[in-house]
């Protein structure tokens, strides 16, 4: 738990001096008598008590004497003054006998559970009825007793006779997510905890309540009963589903995952991680790629490692020079690294790319000037201190949830103010309290422009040119032309600092490890020769072996083979003659139906995957890889923090991809080293973060979106916290408190389009279509809403994407 | 039971004008959810919490932490007999015990046919008229075993009953909307305190008697 604040600005303060047990300290004026005690080492029995909640004193185990005060006071609730005389239990026969009262109070209707609760070993109420409770009870009458358990949502039980009313749950919902949906109800001895009538606690972050509730009164479906917290094995581990970059433990029980927590990293999560962190690791255990496979007779079949090694090794050889690989943003940075590192140096190639979604060229500048191998920052206590926060193209609750916390944090602690660039006005904008922009989909950079020069931009500057002011952006601009050069114009004329959010953990990683076209490890420049030398001369090579012409994209590379398979005779471009694709799913990509052609047509295609899927069942040479669980590793968070974590499930044997790579270069002959991690990780932290010459910001003009005709409308998308992505999967009661896959738009919008009385609506490409439920919200006018990945939704698929034309029709009510 | 319509809406709207903070017409509000369906549903909890921009969750938490909203139908009328300290000295049991007879109803019950509902109530600060009962929390002063159950007979017949203290007894549903609206000209009904009730400060303005003054601890 954490101890005081997060203040990281020195500056003098008030302090008093006030004694506890006999002994005098000089404090901080206004500091809780519980956390000078435990600044002194003097521990205070609690339940309610929890440093980043608001104090209610609600559970009455703090009890202490304070000289002068008649009756005990509660420890949590009371801040010292100057001259305070405190007495806790350990000197104090008042201070003691409270305790030991309310200890007593609170066993009266606790149920004898400790055998069968999840809590049992690592339960507060357990530990302390031990430290500060009465050895016998007195108590013999009947316990209340309340049916077992309750459904506070599909994940979440709540027993409500082990619940000792502290309030954290609620507490935690209300002030940390801003998701007031659990309650106590009732008064008096029927008191609980409790949701509305048919409204679950369908809270992102609701797994948090069952770590800080300091009995077993809630629990998981997940986690119920599975084992003993004794028996587990934990490892501090990183998160590997979105770029908050959440500090994790992973309990593992004889190999296998069976729960994860939220560790603590004051800096980064602090106490808390949203649902996904927490529940999505059954992905881990189905599915997987299990042995090395080789493709004989079109068919493929299970290969030893060095049949596999060489066959992998004589393909890729043979295509030097004319091999892309595609890496996808769920790698490890020393895995995204060892890619870099292997289409230069054993492939000849900068067509790397580890954008599997929409990118283009605008965006690989934008990297390449303002992010890649850049230094920490902007930060998360940044946002904590920011005056004013500017977000465009970036929906924080649903991708990146730790932001979405730290900003409400600042919201409510010292009143920040943000201002969000946005189609629609979501719940965690009404959440933070924001100012809602209205901006059609695809206007962004429009929008943008207009606070650097617009008539109405004046106050919005004003704000940015504050100390500490914050913009930031999301990966969905990519796709916004012209949103990241203005992105990084409004940065430049108003001081302000500038974030880049991508949504999955790897990305930030693998553009510091130059997995891009036109990058090499720490934002260096494949065409800067004085940058390739410093890489050389890590990777122990002449620097005029690495390509110094600028790569091609993934979509360049995709859209290469299927024009080789076309016509034979290659331009100036070469042919691609092979491709090495790693960690990522075709679906993701905006073209996924090119994606497969060429797949399918490439001549040479080598898969490293954790699990089959649409290129391992393509490919010619398949090996099996390590699952985040399984490794050592890290990731780069979107602050650019490097978030390094150990191998879980130690008794895995599965190989990183990194010494994968190692063992095909080792057969090719090239100089790549042993591609452990240690090793990785040393050449990649001595490469970055780099104050090497930096690309030009860009500088595309803005345009605005089209105008959709009449029946037509702007699509606004994005992935949902919770959706069918690959990670999430067998995992039912995670996916039971998704929020619901519906179309949204304004009652102008369905007016217009004629939809207003419509129970569903059709969103329609030339590819295909969905059918959603329709709901009325605050979109921009003219603009749809709907999930881009949820069931029943999967927009990809049908061609649409950000920013799309969609054709909108009504299904009858 | 009726349903909540627009109308409804439309009075929970007047409400919350009266609030600086929408949520501070909680109070009233469920009053008025329940003046139309006789208690508190979970369709008035949603309509609540929709016009408070609250979650239903929080409305569920006020509406069951005070005894005045109800979860299951009160009835026609609603009869509260005190057994607080006082009254319980002054035969308050007994009374209850009477009307408890009466209605084959206990605490929080409803008579078979769900016309009344009977209730232990706490302190209603009338201790001066003590052992007190309430109809639809009109005060009926000074009761006896034999009057409550009087007063009962009379409310199942039909007739005209009136409080001891004037107001004639409507039905809970109307006390209810008069809770919703304590501007609609009935709050005041009842007249002023008695010479009973200001017994004591009759005998201490005449014996020049005043409180101690305050001092440091006294608070
Ligand atoms: S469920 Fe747990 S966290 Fe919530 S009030 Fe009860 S004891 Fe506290
Ligand atoms: S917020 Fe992101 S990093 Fe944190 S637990 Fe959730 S998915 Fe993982
Ligand atoms: S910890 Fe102080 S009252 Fe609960
Ligand atoms: S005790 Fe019954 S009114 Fe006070």
């Amino acid at each position: 738990m954490t101890l005081a604040p997060h203040q990281t600005s020195v500056q003098p303060v008030d302090t008093v001096t006030v004694s506890v047990d006999g002994i005098e300290v000089r404090v901080p004026k206004g500091m809780l008598i519980i956390r000078v005690a435990e600044l002194m080492g003097i521990e205070i029995p609690r339940f309610c008590d929890h440093p980043l909640l608001d104090p209610v004193a609600a559970c009455r185990m703090c009890l202490i004497e304070i000289d002068g005060q008649g009756q005990p006071q509660p420890a949590c609730a009371q801040t010292v003054t100057d001259g305070m005389v405190i007495k806790t239990q350990r000197t104090s026969e008042l201070a003691k006998e409270a305790q030991e009262g309310v200890m007593e109070f609170l066993l009266l209707n606790h149920p004898l559970d400790c055998p069968v609760c999840d809590k049992g070993g690592e339960c507060p109420l357990q530990n302390q009825a031990m430290t500060v409770g009465r050895p016998e009870a007195r108590f013999d009458e009947k316990r209340r007793t309340f049916p077992k358990p309750i459904n506070v949502s599909a994940q979440i039980l709540l027993d409500r006779e082990r619940c000792v009313s502290c309030a954290r749950c609620t507490r935690f919902a209300d002030q940390i997510a801003g998701d007031p949906m659990l309650e106590l109800l009732e008064r008096g001895a029927q008191q609980q905890v409790g949701i509305g009538p048919d409204a679950p606690f369908d809270s992102y972050y609701s797994g948090n309540t069952i770590q800080i509730c300091p009995v077993g009164a809630l629990t998981s479906s997940l986690y119920r009963f599975r084992s003993r917290p004794f028996d587990l094995v934990s490892t501090p581990t990183a998160c590997e589903h979105c770029a908050s970059g959440c500090a994790l433990r992973t309990d593992v029980r004889r190999g296998v995952i069976t729960r994860r927590l939220a560790w603590d990293d004051p800096e980064v999560n602090e106490d808390w991680n949203c649902d996904k962190g927490r529940f999505a690791f059954l992905y881990t255990a189905d599915g997987r790629v299990e042995t090395p496979l080789v493709r004989e007779d079109g068919r493929l079949r299970v290969a030893s490692w060095p049949e596999a090694l060489d066959t992998a090794a004589h393909g890729l050889a043979a295509a030097r020079g004319r091999a892309g690989v595609l890496t996808g943003g769920r790698l490890t940075r020393e895995d995204a690294y060892a890619y870099a590192k292997f289409a230069r140096l054993a492939l000849g190639t900068n067509d790397i790319d580890f954008r599997n979604r929409v990118s283009g060229d605008e965006e690989a500048q934008f990297l390449a000037s303002m992010v890649a191998g850049r230094r920490l920052g902007p930060t998360y206590s940044d946002l904590d201190h920011a005056p004013l926060v500017l977000l465009a193209g970036l929906e924080t609750e649903d991708e990146s949830p730790i932001i979405f916390l730290r900003l409400r944090k600042a919201v409510r602690s010292h009143g920040l103010r943000v201002q969000a660039i946005s189609a629609v006005r979501t719940r965690s904008l009404d959440k933070l309290q924001a100012s809602w922009w209205a901006c059609q989909p695809g206007n962004e950079a429009w929008a943008l422009r207009q606070i650097i020069d617009g008539p109405q931009g004046a106050d919005a500057l004003a704000g940015l040119r504050q100390p500490g002011a914050v913009i930031l952006i999301g990966e969905r601009l990519a796709g916004v032309p012209g949103a990241l050069s203005a992105a990084a114009a409004l940065a430049d004329a108003t001081g302000a600092k500038l974030g880049w959010v991508p949504r999955r953990a790897g990305e930030r990683g693998a553009l510091d490890a130059g997995a891009l076209p036109g990058l090499l490890p720490g934002g260096r420049q494949v065409t800067d020769e004085g940058a390739r030398a410093q890489v050389a001369a890590v990777w122990g090579v002449r620097s005029d072996v690495l390509p110094s012409r600028i790569g091609r994209s993934s979509s360049q590379v995709i859209a290469a083979i299927r024009s080789d398979a076309a016509r034979a005779d290659a331009d100036s471009e070469p042919a691609v003659q092979a491709l090495l694709v790693a960690g990522l799913d075709v679906e993701d990509s905006p073209e996924a139906g090119a994606f497969r052609q060429a797949l399918d047509e490439v001549p040479f295609l080598v898969a490293v995957s954790t699990h089959h899927n649409e290129v391992t069942e393509r490919a010619d040479v398949v090996f099996p890889s390590a699952v985040v669980a399984e490794k050592a590793g890290g990731f780069t968070d979107w602050e650019g923090r490097v978030r390094s974590f150990g191998p879980a499930i130690r008794e895995s044997s599965s190989v990183a991809d990194g010494r994968i790579l190692a063992m095909v270069a080792d057969v090719m002959e090239v100089p790549f080293g042993t591609g452990d991690v240690a090793s990785l990780r040393a050449e990649l932290d001595s490469l970055t973060p780099s104050t090497v010459t930096r690309a030009a910001a860009p500088q595309v003009a803005s345009s605005a979106a089209p105008t959709p005709e009449s029946g037509y409308a702007l699509l606004a998308t994005w992935r949902l916290l919770l959706d069918r992505g690959r990670l999430q999967e067998g995992e039912p009661h995670l996916a039971a408190t998704a929020r619901p896959t519906e179309a949204v738009m304004s009652r102008a919008t369905a007016n217009s389009l004629g939809v207003a009385n419509a129970a569903t609506v059709t969103l329609s490409t030339a590819r295909g279509s969905v059918t959603l439920p329709l709901a009325i919200g605050d979109v921009a006018d003219g603009a749809v809403w709907a999930p881009l990945n949820s069931e029943g939704c999967a927009l990809l698929g049908i061609g649409a994407t950000y920013g799309s034309v969609v054709r909108v029709t009504g299904g009858a009510r | 039971m009726n349903p909540l319509t627009e109308q409804t809406r439309a009075s929970m709207a007047e409400i919350i004008h009266r609030y600086p903070h929408k949520r501070s017409a909680i109070m009233p509000i469920l009053h008025l959810a329940q003046s139309v369906q006789d208690e508190i549903t979970p369709e008035g909890i949603a309509m609540v919490a929709e016009v408070l921009d609250l979650t239903t969750a929080e409305v569920n938490a006020v509406a069951t932490f005070y005894t005045m909203y109800k979860r299951s139908p009160v009835g026609k009328h609603h009869i509260g007999i005190c057994t607080n300290t006082l009254c319980a000295l002054l035969g308050g049991d007994a009374v209850y015990d009477a009307v408890s007879e009466r209605l084959g109803a206990g605490h929080n019950q409803t008579d078979v046919d769900g016309t009344f509902w009977l209730e232990r109530i706490e302190c209603q600060a009338a201790c001066t008229h003590a052992p007190v009962m309430t109809v639809d929390w009109e005060f009926m002063d000074c009761q006896t075993p034999a009057s409550a159950v009087e007063v009962i007979d009379r409310l199942a017949r039909g007739e005209m009953v009136v409080s001891t203290r004037g107001p004639a007894i409507r039905d809970f549903q109307a006390t209810e909307h008069t809770l919703a609206f304590p501007d609609d000209g009935l709050a005041g009904e009842g007249g002023e305190a008695d010479a009973i009730m200001l017994a004591g400060l009759t005998v201490a303005n005449q014996r020049g008697m005043s409180a101690p003054p305050a001092t440091a601890q006294g608070a």
